[in-house]
């Protein structure tokens, strides 16, 4: 059973047949595309408020009436923002029609991970699209807060014809900018010095689609965008700051932090000191406080406002037993410092936001807030919304990453996240095999480490669902085949976050070894970690990315059934690379047969460039994969 | 949205009864509970699931009022039982107001945290859902209990129901009904448990109360969703009383005088020729095909509120129309080309199980339009699909069908063309520069539902989708596999002739397909199939067999054994599994066989399903047939030099 796997019209429709002929760019297999996605951001400033107006205009083109979902149109809008003036109509160039939108409507959405949001969107769909039909649409979103330009992104998931941004603010305001992936695109800036205002213009043309690719990065580190910001604004000779630098933002974050609910702290002290009751060194109190938070506080998210950056008071998360990753770190904090562990609440980015504090002095740069303590010169970066990871590494998805500590109201320091060693996720895999004809039963021990720990916990205790341990070990380890049958599953240290997790069990692989002529062909890879990962050259787009560094070590002893001799062992063979490698032996010791195996990714992300020597990688593992033992009667 | 047809029943009536709502209340000191060992390892368990409505009646409002308890006791044994029940979300759709909320968490040492009300959050219109209160529940560790108590006014419904199994065991799950002045009927689904009369505070009512309700499991080939124990029923005022066949009546009425137009709009005309393209001589079946197809490239079904998306001028002119208005669309264009027609509304067979003895406004989900003189249907709001046989998710519900005299009958969905899906392979094999690769040219057809899958997939997928559904195409799960030919035929969406095959012809190159021992070569030759899917049983099948839909595989692989060379180990390829009827006749079979033709090794394959039901009690047996085709997956031959 096969396996199966979402007026002016006129005038605009000759302006826009026009770039069709006059453009290289090749849109024809396209099923939608958008002929301009325009933004214009007007920046006012009296009396030090700022009104801020972004002005969006979009058109978009059905070249088939394969994708007519892309009628479906939604703004989204919360507490900082809002829509406004909203025009939307479909064009029909056949009939030389107008059709416009008379319904919108404003609709939440539950999400996975944010348990609450103050996010809303006004959804509507454009009426009467089908092949040939033009969409318009023009709104305004007013920025609230000077602190949120946001971003603009010259490419989306469909190709663009024509992409602008452009920002009008006064004289006496400052404008940052920095852009990301422009290399290969021919983007054009311009300034202009209007009467009362300064104007900043980036164009684009003819910008092919950018759709996420899986196991890549993700799509910030490809897509051309372009980060906006208010610097500063002088005024009566005086220049005040908005973002200037990282020391703005980091006094923004500050000033929010003062407003955290510091009521009852004294509940959230007795736990801290009962909790390291009995403990003596520093490293070993905050490892119990990290610990307890981990345990029993559940992530749920509230973005809610501003409430969306200011941590909730840590008494109230302790009493509901619940929080986000701020909650978490502030809480950590409160704990921490109390039993005289200096802590600092930090902010930062996960791998997804690939952006430094020092070139984007915007909150845009992070998305997530942990704890950081220094003792005995060792910095270690606490992290209790990962549930499983062990205390001394990082949550995977922070590595790499600069990691914003706050020191006190003026002083921070920015400290890059340690990528964690392959040694740190080890896994040990012992295996003792035995052959009754064609079946092999095996009895293996595997002993996890680090993220590879972490994983394996957080895929049984949540991605299990509703399967029964046989199903969930042969659809995620899969050994031998997927008719490999599991017994005597043994867990242990599940809970226990300082030793390496064992899980041991028997397996039954039937018609697994091939018996031709007298002769057992037996192939000792049950596992063959990485060989699916071979990268498409042809059509791959992006850089490969790989969520941590890992090595796994395999010894595998087979015994020789009586009155058997092993006629044929296969040799060593070995791939080396500074980033990745293998090597796999065999050796006969008596009755058995000994196969070493050891293989190990020493990198988090595979270049283009390197796609060749990755695939080279695969290819030779696959081979050392195939090579099977033969036995046969004495 | 078909609770609108139905017209209002209702009359005033008199009599005045204490309210239950308010008497009913959690115990004051909560207890925290003792669980059996078993029970302890599940990652939550459901001690608690009472479900109350209670109807009011009084002189000073003429309409019933309807009050809705739900009362939970849960406990939480791991993380995941905590993150599956520390968020509530009380849906407020029908409902007039939330009299009372409150929860509580009582740990293991059995200190109590209480739900601070201010937490509570109200968030307005969720995507089609309406508004919601939620709140996440505080104070919860392992082994805790949470326990919940909340109260509604409903707006009064005749119709009600209430799903009383879950995907975590219930130890407890009672529903009390307590009707006060009005009639009523209530039917139970999947439990054999009866409903006992009880007084509830001097007022009789009806309870159903059922012990340790097994978590409905997710299966493979089952329709777990729609298999819950679950509880529906009908209230109305004294003195009227009311058949299932005047409810059914009704909606046929209402239905009917909606979609089959007395005349056709004129706005459609300028279409029809598009449609036809000036063809006099189409048959109901390509006119049918036409527009459908016309509809489906130039209409968007809007899931949103606005009402003017029933109405047939709003429709027309926006091309805009509700899942529900689109049929009043498709009811234009049919009559203008003189098709027949009958309105199905029937419901998705993996959500509700249609029940012709039973009228139930939240079955009445799907919209079908049937031709009885093709004997197919059309799925108006579904893009992917066209003129065919009944999408596969309704394929053996009922469903109740209406003509254009506003008449009604029930049928049982059924396939007409019982050989509707199908995929017929021809592969061949050669090992190319002295066995380094192997590489195989592959012919495919692919017929009914699975065709219809890949169409839409091809239409409506991004570029990444359709990547990788390329590699499903020329076979998955061969590790080192290059495509080096890729062929499709047939791909668009919109055909005009019934069951066209969808056709793939490509090569591929693999080396890992051969592995090299000593001086011989094993080649895996199950693996050109692609990965089988495999049935896992450790535990008892809970749900019934429901498959996708029937369908039927026929492949024939060649193997050229290169001059000089030889094969052996070729019992592996011989497989013989099959489930038989009580009339003798195999109903699924998974067979594989060879022969030798000179220094070919033809294999032949047949599997087929031939309905998409089968017994519970006879699951091992196809099982057996099921994890036959994975057997072959794994099948492997030797390649040898002659002696």
């Amino acid at each position: 059973m096969e396996i199966k796997l979402e007026s002016m019209k006129r005038a605009l429709f000759v302006l826009l047949s026009l770039p069709l002929i006059a453009f290289s760019q090749d849109f024809s297999n396209e099923d939608y595309i958008y002929l301009k996605r325009h933004e214009n951001i007007k920046i006012e400033l009296s009396n030090h408020k700022f009104d801020i107006a972004k002005h969006v205009s979009e058109q978009a083109q059905y070249l088939t009436s394969k994708k007519l979902y892309f009628a479906n149109e939604v703004m989204h809008f919360d507490s900082f923002t809002s829509i406004e003036n909203v025009e939307a109509y479909t064009y029909l160039p056949k009939f030389d029609k107008k059709i416009n939108v008379d319904y919108i409507e404003t609709k939440r959405e539950f999400d996975n991970g944010v348990f609450y949001s103050d996010q809303e969107a006004k959804h509507f769909t454009f009426p009467a699209v089908t092949e040939g039909a033009i969409t318009n649409l023009n709104y305004t979103e007013v920025i609230k807060d000077p602190h949120f330009l946001g971003m603009f992104r010259f490419g989306t998931y469909v190709p663009t014809k024509h992409a602008q941004l452009s920002i009008e603010f006064p004289k006496n305001v400052t404008i940052g900018y920095i852009d990301f992936n422009t290399e290969g695109i021919n983007l054009d800036f311009k300034k202009e010095s209007l009467t009362d205002s300064n104007k900043y213009t980036w164009t684009v043309d003819n910008l092919k689609g950018f759709e996420g690719e899986e196991g890549s990065e993700s799509v910030l580190y490809y897509l051309p965008h372009i980060i906006v910001y208010i610097k500063s604004y002088e005024e009566n000779g005086k220049v005040h700051n908005v973002l200037n630098d990282t020391k703005d933002l980091y006094k923004w974050y500050a000033s929010l932090v003062k407003q955290i609910d510091t009521n009852a702290l004294e509940k959230v002290y007795a736990i801290a000191d009962n909790v390291t009751k009995n403990i003596s060194t520093k490293r070993e109190k905050a490892e119990a406080i990290f610990n307890w938070v981990q345990n029993n506080i559940t992530y749920v998210a509230f973005e809610d406002g501003l409430g969306g950056f200011i941590p909730r008071g840590a008494a109230s998360v302790c009493d509901k037993r619940y929080g986000d990753c701020k909650d978490m770190a502030n809480l950590l904090y409160e704990m921490l410092n109390h039993v005289g562990i200096t802590s600092y609440r930090t902010w930062i980015g996960t791998r997804d936001r690939h952006y430094s504090y020092r070139e984007v002095p915007t909150p845009i740069v992070d998305n997530h807030m942990i704890n950081t303590v220094i003792i005995d010169n060792d910095t270690i970066f606490l992290d209790a919304t990962d549930s499983y990871v062990p205390f001394g590494m990082p949550s995977a998805f922070t590595q790499t990453k600069e990691a914003l500590l706050g020191i006190d109201d003026q002083t921070f320091k920015i400290i890059t996240v340690p990528t964690q060693k392959p040694e740190q996720s080890l896994s040990k895999i012992t295996s003792l095999m035995t052959l009754n004809d064609e079946t092999l039963n095996v009895s293996e021990e595997r002993q996890l480490t680090g993220y590879d720990k972490v994983d394996f916990i957080s895929d049984y205790t949540f991605k299990k669902a509703d399967k029964t341990e046989e199903e969930f070990l042969n659809t995620t380890l899969a050994l031998g085949n997927n008719k490999t049958k599991y017994n005597n599953i043994k867990k242990t240290n599940f809970d226990n976050k300082n030793s390496a997790l064992v899980i041991s069990y028997d397996l039954n692989i039937e018609n697994y070894a091939k018996s031709i002529g007298g002769k057992y062909y037996v192939n000792l890879n049950i596992d063959r970690t990485l060989s699916q990962s071979n990268i498409d050259t042809k059509d791959r787009k992006y850089s490969k990315k790989i969520d941590h560094k890992f090595k796994k070590e395999f010894t595998t002893t087979f015994t020789i059934p009586d009155r058997f001799k092993a006629s044929y062992i296969p040799e060593t063979l070995s791939f080396e690379h500074q980033d990745y490698g293998f090597k796999i032996s065999y050796s006969t010791e008596g009755s058995k047969v000994i196969q070493h195996k050891a293989i190990y990714v020493n990198t988090l992300s595979v270049k283009n460039k390197d796609f060749e020597s990755w695939n080279d990688f695969i290819k030779s593992l696959i081979k050392a994969y195939k090579k099977s033992i033969i036995i046969e009667q004495l | 949205m078909i609770k609108n047809l139905i017209f209002a029943l209702f009359l005033a009536t008199t009599t005045c009864f204490s309210q239950n709502y308010t008497s009913y209340d959690w115990s004051a000191i909560p207890e925290h509970h003792k669980l059996t060992k078993e029970d302890l390892k599940e990652s939550s368990v459901g001690i608690l699931k009472k479900h109350i409505v209670e109807f009011k009646t009084s002189v000073l409002s003429p309409e019933p009022r309807c009050f809705e308890t739900e009362h939970t006791i849960t406990r939480v044994n791991d993380d995941k039982g905590i993150a599956r029940h520390n968020t509530v979300y009380i849906p407020m759709y029908g409902v007039k107001s939330l009299i009372d909320v409150k929860a509580r968490t009582i740990n293991a040492k059995g200190q109590v945290t209480l739900l601070n009300k201010d937490n509570i959050k109200e968030v307005k219109n969720v995507e089609e859902y309406g508004d919601f209160k939620i709140f996440a529940i505080e104070g919860v560790e392992k082994n805790s209990e949470i326990e919940v108590l909340y109260t509604v006014e409903k707006e009064f419904d005749i119709f009600g129901s209430e799903t009383l199994q879950s995907n975590y065991l219930i130890k407890d799950a009672q529903f009390l009904i307590i009707p006060g002045s009005l009639e009523y009927d209530i039917k139970a689904y999947r439990t054999n448990a009866e409903f006992k009369d009880v007084t509830v505070d001097g007022n009789t009512a009806k309870l159903l109360q059922l012990k340790d309700i097994p978590a409905i499991v997710e299966e493979e080939y089952a329709t777990p969703n729609a298999n819950k124990i679950e509880v529906a029923y009908q209230c109305y005022p004294t003195g009227q009383s009311f058949t299932q066949d005047m409810f059914w009546a009704n909606v046929s009425n209402n239905v009917g005088s909606k979609f089959f137009p007395e005349t056709v709009a004129s706005q459609i005309e300028s279409d029809l020729v598009l449609i036809t393209e000036g063809k006099q001589e189409l048959s109901n079946f390509e006119k049918a095909s036409r527009v459908d197809n016309f509809i489906k490239t130039n209409f968007t079904i809007v899931k949103n509120n606005n009402a003017e998306l029933t109405n047939i001028d709003y429709i027309l002119k926006n091309r805009s129309a509700s899942d529900y208005g689109i049929l009043k669309a498709y009811g234009h264009y049919l009559k203008a080309l003189n098709v027949p027609y009958e309105i199905v509304i029937t419901a998705n067979r993996f959500q509700f199980k249609f029940d012709p003895e039973f009228f139930i406004p939240n079955m009445l989900r799907d919209f079908l339009i049937y031709l009885p003189t093709e004997k197919k249907y059309i799925a108006p709001d579904r893009i992917e699909n066209r003129v065919a046989e009944a999408p596969f998710n309704i394929l053996g519900n009922y469903g109740m069908f209406i003509n254009s005299d506003y008449n009604y009958y029930f049928h049982k969905i059924d396939q007409e063309d019982p050989n509707y899906s199908r995929i017929y392979r021809q592969m061949d094999i050669d090992f190319e520069n002295e066995f380094e690769h192997v590489s195989v040219k592959e012919y495919q057809e692919y017929y009914g539902h699975w065709s219809e899958t890949n169409r839409a997939v091809l239409t409506l997928s991004s570029e990444q989708g359709i990547k990788e559904f390329q590699d499903y195409l020329t076979g998955s799960g061969i590790e080192d596999k290059e495509i080096v030919e890729y062929e499709l035929e047939n791909t668009d969406i919109n055909q005009i002739e019934y069951n066209k095959p969808f056709i793939v012809k490509s090569k591929i190159t693999s080396e890992s397909l051969l592995e090299d021992a000593g001086d011989r070569y094993i080649f895996e030759v199950g693996k050109v199939i692609g990965i089988q899917s495999e049935l896992y049983q450790e535990t008892k099948r809970v749900n019934p067999i429901e498959m996708q839909y029937p369908n039927q595989y026929d492949y024939t692989i060649t193997v050229n054994i290169p001059e000089g060379y030889e094969v052996e180990g070729l019992s592996s390829l011989v497989i013989d599994k099959s489930y038989s009827s009580e009339s003798g006749d195999k109903i699924c079979k998974f067979e594989s066989n060879y022969k030798m033709d000179g220094n070919k090794l033809v294999i032949t394959i047949q599997e087929f399903y031939k309905s998409h039901e089968y017994d519970l009690a006879r699951y091992e047996e196809f099982r057996n047939v099921i994890n036959a085709a994975s057997d072959f997956n794994k099948a492997a031959v030797l390649i040898k030099a002659k002696e």
